[in-house]
């Protein structure tokens, strides 16, 4: 015995495979719509009011559920359960997936962060030139210099690792306001470098260092109006 | 034995014959002996669209015994190996075919030996349609875009499933069959052939088992002739999702074939089409639906439930 309409599942409703991607399920839910819809060509005379009503308010139920990634993930689990379709194998890279154009960063951030963190700590932590460096209220350029050298970081390690170009990153250590760049970068920059070299807390010692270079900004202001 | 292929389409006026011909030519010219047969009984005109504008013989010689073969009534054409029954100067009842004459008709199509057969079926639905349809699992509906013409191509389907189910139930127990649907389903349900064989399955599970494994068996295409430039080209992709998915019934997309209307001059000037504009995008479409009927899948049906 065949199934009529209202027993297929979703993804036979939407006639898509139950694999496909979200995209794909909003095609088939338009290319059902046109079929279906009142006035449509392909569906002309083929049914009553009634059961014209009946089959869009299950094409639209059938979107609703696919459509969102929680109820179809539930609904998968229910059909898997019933041995409709194959349990939806775990997928491992979503290669083939677009990916979306404001995840992209978010991506990149959540990347792990240097192997060697934990000796970083570590070091950090027993070091007292930077406990003193680092308690100081004031922060510059030469004071981040001095801590990286402590730590044994080479210029050219951060810059490849936070992807700040490294004539930044020498200016930001031999305070030359001058060639800084905006200071909305530079507070980004800056908080890279922090970050990779494990120091904490990252937000207060920005903003430290932010304030040092504003005040050297202004002394420089001021000696140039002399 | 040859492959037979019916050509219907429900209303008058999508192209039927035309596309006969055009197929028949198509099928002439790759060399298999191909016969094109006007059943369109009492308002025959293939003969016209092959070239044979006034044909010695034709199918009533048969009916009429006048010839004791059918193959006695094929003229030839101008084309290579394409012949032609024509249904021209028939007598002015042959449109309601007895029962009998038709039985006969049919046994004698199934033994002509040909490559490859077409049969140019009328509009309409009368049972005359449906038998010579259901002939072959290989038949073919046309229809164009417009509404009425889809309307009516659900129609002759659905028609032609009905005719399916009757052969085999008597009188009385289709009628019953009928009446319990119509309980079940409420009123609207006697025209529905889907319906009909959820109650078979119901009450007579055996002859439901045979029915579906011949509907299974069905090879039915659609072709969508006349598209429009504005036309949907998916249409009938469409129309066949429709009949797979509500009517359990499987019919195969064959292309659409667009509208021109140098088709209407050719016919004027009474010249094959795709001999005066081979170049056509619609030629082109012909070609490519004459390709998919050279290779036939299903069997030609036996009569024994005629």
């Amino acid at each position: 015995m065949r199934k009529s309409f209202a027993e297929l599942n979703y993804y036979e409703m939407l006639d898509v495979s139950p694999t496909a991607a979200a995209f794909e399920i909003r095609q088939a839910y338009g290319t059902a719509l046109q079929i279906y819809r009142t006035g449509s060509a392909a569906s002309h005379s083929f049914f009553t009011e009634a059961e014209r009503r009946e089959i869009l308010s299950l094409v639209e139920k059938a979107y609703r559920t696919l459509a969102d990634e929680l109820t179809r993930k539930a609904y998968d689990d229910e059909l898997a359960s019933r041995g409709e379709i194959d349990r939806p194998a775990q997928a491992g890279p979503d290669a083939k997936k677009p990916v979306g154009i404001f995840n992209i960063s978010r991506v990149r951030d959540r990347q792990p962060v240097p192997a060697n963190q934990e000796s970083l700590k570590s070091k950090i932590r027993e070091s007292e030139r930077i406990s003193e460096l680092t308690a100081r209220s004031s922060l510059s350029g030469a004071g981040l210099k001095e801590i990286r050298e402590e730590l044994g970081v080479a210029i050219a390690q951060i810059a490849q690792a936070t992807k700040v170009r490294q004539d930044h990153l020498v200016n930001i250590e031999e305070d030359r306001v001058e060639r800084l760049p905006a200071a909305i970068f530079l507070k980004g920059f800056v908080k890279s470098y922090l970050k990779y070299l494990c120091l904490e807390p990252v937000e207060e010692l920005s903003a430290r260092y932010m304030e040092t270079i504003a005040r050297l900004l202004r002394r420089e202001g001021a000696q140039e109006q002399e | 034995m040859a492959h037979i292929w019916p050509i219907g389409g429900g209303k008058g006026g999508s192209g039927k014959s035309f596309i006969t011909s055009s197929l028949g030519r198509l099928s002439a010219g790759l060399g298999r002996k191909t016969l094109v047969i006007d059943l369109d009984l009492g308002a025959a005109n293939l003969h016209t669209l092959v070239g044979v504008p006034y044909p010695s013989k034709s199918l009533s010689d048969f009916l009429q015994k006048k010839t004791e073969r059918l193959d006695d009534t094929v003229v030839e054409t101008p084309f290579e190996n394409l012949f032609l029954i024509s249904g021209a100067q028939d007598h002015f009842a042959i449109a309601n075919l007895p029962h009998e004459q038709k039985v006969k008709t049919m046994r004698a199509i199934m033994k002509l030996d040909y490559d490859c057969i077409l049969l140019d079926l009328g509009a309409g639905t009368s049972f005359n349609t449906l038998d010579f349809f259901l002939i072959s699992q290989n038949g073919i509906f046309i229809t164009t875009p417009e509404p009425t013409s889809i309307e009516n191509v659900y129609r002759l389907i659905r028609s032609v499933y009905f005719r399916r189910i009757r052969y085999g139930f008597s009188v009385s127990q289709f009628k019953a069959l009928e009446e319990e649907a119509i309980e079940q389903f409420g009123e609207g349900a006697s025209g529905r052939p889907e319906f009909m064989m959820n109650v078979i399955a119901r009450d007579y599970p055996e002859r439901f088992r045979e029915l579906q494994k011949d509907f299974d068996a069905f090879r039915f295409r659609l072709i969508i002739n006349q598209l429009h430039r504005r036309d949907n080209p998916a249409l009938g992709a469409h129309v066949c999702r429709i009949i797979e998915k509500h009517m359990n019934l499987h019919v195969e997309f064959m292309g659409n074939v667009s509208y021109d209307d140098h088709v209407h001059d050719a016919i004027c000037q009474q010249v094959s089409y795709l001999d005066r504009y081979p170049y056509t995008k619609t030629a082109g479409e012909l070609r490519a639906a004459g390709r998919q009927i050279f290779q036939p899948a299903g069997r030609q049906l036996m009569l024994q439930y005629v």
